[in-house]
């Protein structure tokens, strides 16, 4: 755990930092959590992440857009600390991706369409398939994966987040998400999806997730 | 060219501001060609797969005093 240095915000300050920051606790502990996989190392995350957010909020401007400047410094922290923890993650050949493009590969798999194309993967995929698929891409593409889908930041909220240009925010979600798409179609192939998809269960199982896998 | 169509009809997807124009261009060809149409309900569906993990854990409440009275005493 990092120590935490005394600083005195004037009066005000505190008083907005608590009000305006504290509120958005819930959704950067969900952001760190999906980053670390791990409670405790989510939770030195966050901790760590206000604390570096409260000695630098004088210069947060007031009237931006907060979740997007704590998010920058959950990111950061996780990339400095967290990252260099865990395993490097698979690497992803840019060919092998360009190459890649699932509506050919569901075409192929099913030409008449007959299935709803998206359900053939849906339906074969849970939630942990899709952590875990993310977890396979390479950290940057991950990010804009996952701050743009699932934490619904706008290209630009992302730019500032990630701290690149906008191009390249661009780039790495459409790689990402992209590299996902190879991953999870991957995954139901390997599960063996039948000519067709027919004997694949009706869309109305895919959402049946009790959430107790990790 | 429907390289480019489809590549604002991802900006669209993602909810990025687009001209009247624009939004209209893009309505009109996925009207017109169904390829083009059915990549575009792929990527939607498969952006809702993914924000399926959106389902949020709460900041846990020890976390919460913790982090109250670090910043009640910083």
């Amino acid at each position: 755990m990092a120590e935490v240095t005394p600083v005195r915000l004037a009066g005000d300050g505190k008083k907005r930092f608590q009000e305006d920051a504290l509120p958005l606790l819930d959704s950067l502990y969900a952001g760190a959590l999906r980053m670390t996989r791990n409670p405790a190392d989510a939770e030195d995350l966050v901790q760590e992440t206000m604390m570096r957010a409260y000695r630098a909020f004088d210069r947060f401007e007031a009237g931006t857009n907060l979740k997007a400047w704590l998010f920058r410094i959950l990111t950061n922290a996780y990339i400095n600390t967290y990252r260099k923890k865990q395993r490097e993650p698979q690497k992803v050949s840019s060919d092998e991706l360009e190459d890649f493009d699932l509506y050919r590969e569901l075409k192929n798999h099913d030409p008449q369409f007959t299935k709803s194309p998206e359900s053939i993967v849906m339906d074969s995929v849970m939630d942990s398939d899709i952590m875990a698929a993310l977890d396979d891409l390479p950290e940057q593409f991950k990010l804009a994966v996952v701050l743009s889908d699932v934490e619904d930041f706008t290209y630009a909220e992302m730019a500032e987040i990630m701290e690149v240009p906008l191009g390249t925010v661009m780039s790495r979600l459409h790689r990402g998400r992209k590299a996902l798409q190879k991953r999870l179609w991957e995954l139901a192939r390997d599960r063996g999806i039948g000519p067709g998809g027919h004997d694949q269960p009706s869309g109305d199982e895919m959402s049946k997730d009790d959430g107790t896998h990790p | 060219m429907c390289k480019e169509y489809l590549q604002r009809a991802y900006l669209f997807l993602d909810g990025e501001v687009l001209s009247e124009t624009e939004r209209a261009d893009i309505q009109i060809h996925l009207e017109e060609c169904t390829p083009c149409l059915d990549r575009y309900g792929l990527e939607q569906d498969l952006i809702s797969l993914i924000g399926r993990l959106r389902t949020a854990t709460p900041c846990p409440d020890a976390l919460k005093m913790r982090l109250g009275s670090l910043l009640d005493n910083a």
